[in-house]
């Protein structure tokens, strides 16, 4: 087997533009789905039974199904009851979907590690739940859930792939298109490869160099244990 | 002390207080009234209920009967007819005006000395920066750490973490503050320094329950101690007449036994008879 | 257009059928990947080979920092490249067990710094060595440590099988799409699929947490 280098330069653009049509896509579900992932990990520690359901079957089933076949459901639903999305529109909403299971998760055990007492004492002063939360609770979960929620992120640039199954033009759309036009897949998917794995790296060491940030500012004792709760993050 | 004759006795009436946890009995009809300006000291052997009643007080923990009621307003009552809308909202209310200090402390890691006791303030007392700062630092310098204000609660010693949540409930301007063992946590070398604040609280004519194992601090200080036993009030009165001459054999018992540990060498600088928390 | 659930009933005979065919899959690339992890665990602490190491750190971290679905891609477009013709099926069990063995030597090593070194010395001393000492002693006890997250993995294999739709491999989403292009019904089928998949994942996963707790309170 040998390999044709020429394929990097005259597809180069072209897997360019797939990779940045990832990022977009990833930032997307990222803004959707962390604030979205907050809400069901507050929702499933709710005083009403039924939210508390409705946040707990939420997180259970996107959990427990393939990506791929909340992708399918979503792309077929959505025109079923009437609603006409671009595909990149329906892998960005997916994508926060299944991303926003696992944030809150992944929020639940911050939530779940910070001692009692905080809650107890901001309580105390008369602040309602939500102050208490927004005040008190969730900035001390941030320092904890940050390596968690570093590994779900990059989960999500890894799970963005798949989104290619629904045509959406990102770095692993543009890899098939390549190797169908040239025939060369060793070239296009090593090539697609290598790129997700620098931006995976790149992010890596991005998001340590913040949490060693993080943590310097509010190492202690007190924020020492780290979640353990924390699931470990999806493969693929 | 009492702001007046006729508010004698109704500043905050806690009636037939009842609590379970699961098929045990905590508290049994337990009833109180505290009023303006009076110290009450609650003492009792561990797990007679002391912080569950305490904790009653401002319904931090819900009580499954009776109802507290704070200058007439009611803080929480079983049944209640109030929406539960309502309920949170006038209790998060009287609740900024209760302080409550907590045996571990619980200052906020996250904020600086400062910020700890800014942060109620503006959120709760809806105060702007500038006031709340200005509080903030006055109520520092109340409990002598006005120099720590930019440190963070982890660099503090456990007597200043404690001084520091007391700072914390004086900004708020209360006009009741609940207790719940302020010293036991503490290095015996640390516990002075915070009995000292709470005897200037209560010079100052600050209205305060405590539940405490420190029977030289309640005799100089408390206006009423108050012996609970078995989640029920045995017996209560003037501290001389509660600890000299005690009139149940349970309290006599009681006492007994914390003079024994008295005796140990862990009394505190300022000489008062202490005992470790007992758990 | 409405919801007309007969069409999610006369799929599932079929569905059931992928079902099967999906867990076979996932068994099968989760025990390649088991043996596979566990010769790899072997040889690198025990060969303490520098070059060994590297290899399978690099290893683990591009597994870890691809996309499953493209290392499928490479492994089933590329082997036919160099003379390896295996067929669907097989190639995409290959790739879960490349890509699920990475993963799979990370809980090992957990597993394996849970065996007290004196158990090493106690085997050492009674004579036992080399092959023995890791067949008897530590790699029962590695396995044993590893038992909840090594189920938690097994989910995630589950769940992976379904990209192998991509590549003709006739699993579960595979079948129901096939059945969806004739019927022109997709969510209906898709339904009774992803309810599938969720008993499956769901049940598993119920029983590793079920697992991990009673394995906290034996250690407790
Ligand atoms: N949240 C709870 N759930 C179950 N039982 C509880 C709870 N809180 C307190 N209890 C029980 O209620 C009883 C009274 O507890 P409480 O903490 O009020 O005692 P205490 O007098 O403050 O004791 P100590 O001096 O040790 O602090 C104890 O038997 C305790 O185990
Ligand atoms: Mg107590």
């Amino acid at each position: 087997m040998s390999i044709d280098l020429s394929i990097i330069t005259n597809y180069g653009p072209q897997l360019l533009l797939g990779f940045w049509m990832t990022i977009k896509i990833v930032v997307g579900a990222i803004i959707l789905g962390m604030p979205f992932g907050l809400v069901l990990a507050l929702g499933r520690r709710s005083r009403l039974a039924i939210i508390r359901f409705f946040a707990t079957s939420f997180i259970e089933v996107f959990r427990n199904t393939p990506f791929i076949i909340q992708v399918f459901m979503l792309f077929y639903v959505l025109p079923f009851y009437g609603l006409h999305l671009p595909a990149e529109y329906v892998g960005v909403v997916a994508l926060a979907a299944f991303g926003s299971a696992y944030f809150a998760e992944v929020i639940r055990g911050g939530i779940d590690a910070v001692a009692k007492g905080q809650l107890e004492s901001a309580r105390a002063t008369g602040m309602s739940d939500w102050q208490a939360m927004r005040y008190i609770i969730l900035p001390q979960t941030l320092p904890i859930i940050l390596p968690a929620m570093t590994n779900q992120t990059l989960s999500l640039v890894k799970e963005s792939a798949i989104l290619s199954t629904i045509t959406v033009g990102e770095l692993t759309m543009a890899a098939i298109t390549v190797q169908g036009e040239t025939f060369r897949p060793f070239e296009a998917f090593i090539m697609v490869a290598l790129l997700y794995w620098a931006l995976n790296e790149t992010l890596a060491i991005i998001m340590r160099r913040v949490e060693r940030k993080v943590s310097r500012r509010t190492s202690s004792s007190s924020r020492a244990k780290v979640v353990r709760a924390a699931p470990a993050a999806t493969e693929g | 002390m009492a702001a007046g004759s006729e508010t004698k006795h109704n500043f905050l009436e806690m009636t037939e207080i009842r609590k379970s946890f699961g098929d045990m009995t905590v508290l049994h009809d337990v009833s109180l009234s505290v009023s303006q300006g009076e110290v009450i000291c609650i003492i009792g052997p561990s797990g007679c209920g002391k912080s569950t009643f305490l904790r009653t007080a401002n319904w931090l923990t819900p009580a499954d009967g009776g109802e507290v009621r704070l200058a007439g307003e009611l803080v929480g009552g079983v049944p209640d007819a109030r929406s539960v809308s309502t309920q949170t909202k006038e209790l998060n209310a009287l609740r900024a005006r209760v302080g409550m200090v907590f045996q571990n402390f619980n200052v906020w890691p996250h904020l600086s000395v400062l910020e700890n006791v800014v942060c109620p303030q503006m959120v709760v007392a809806k105060r702007r920066r500038g006031e709340a700062e200005k509080q903030a630092l006055a109520a520092l310098a109340e409990v002598g750490l006005d120099d720590k204000k930019s440190e963070w609660p982890d660099n503090l010693s456990g007597g200043q973490k404690q001084r520091l949540a007391i700072a914390r409930v004086l900004a708020m301007d209360p006009v009741l503050v609940l207790m719940d063992e302020p010293t036991s946590a503490l290095d015996p070398e640390l516990v002075s320094g915070v009995l000292n604040v709470l005897k200037r609280l209560a010079q100052k004519g600050m209205t305060m329950i405590i539940v405490t194992h420190e029977l030289g601090f309640a005799s100089s200080v408390a206006d009423r101690v108050v012996f609970m036993e078995e989640g029920r009030i045995v017996e209560e009165g003037a501290p001389d007449v509660i600890l000299q001459t005690p009139k149940t054999e349970r309290l006599k018992l009681f006492l007994e036994k914390l003079n024994i540990t008295a005796f140990k060498p862990n009394s505190d600088s300022a000489g008062h008879p202490t005992m470790d928390s007992g758990s | 257009m409405k919801f007309d659930i007969s069409y999610t009933f006369d799929a599932l005979p079929r569905l059931f059928e992928g079902s099967l065919v999906t867990l076979t899959l996932a068994l099968l690339g989760f025990a390649f990947s088991v043996v596979l992890a566990t010769i790899v665990t072997v040889a690198r602490t025990a060969s303490k080979s520098r070059i060994l190491a590297y290899s399978v750190a690099i290893y683990i971290s591009f597994i870890r920092g691809t996309p499953l679905l493209v290392q499928i891609f490479l492994v089933f477009y590329v082997l036919p490249i160099v003379g390896i013709n295996i067929g669907p099926m097989s190639a995409g069990i290959l790739a879960l067990t490349l890509n699920s063995a990475a993963f799979v030597i990370e809980i090992l090593r957990g597993g394996l710094a849970s065996v007290p070194q004196g158990q090493f010395e106690a085997a050492r001393s009674l004579g036992l060595s080399g092959f023995a000492l890791w067949v008897k002693v530590v790699l029962p006890q590695t396995f044993m440590a590893s038992i909840p997250p090594l189920v938690n993995e097994f989910t995630q294999v589950l769940k992976a099988t379904a990209l192998l739709s991509t590549i003709t491999v006739v699993e579960l989403m595979r079948v129901s799409q096939q059945i969806y292009s004739n019927n022109y019904h997709p969510v209906e089928v898709l339904t009774g699929a992803f309810v599938m998949y969720f008993l499956m994942c769901f049940a598993v996963s119920r029983s590793a947490s079920l697992l991990e707790s009673k394995f906290e309170v034996k250690r407790a």
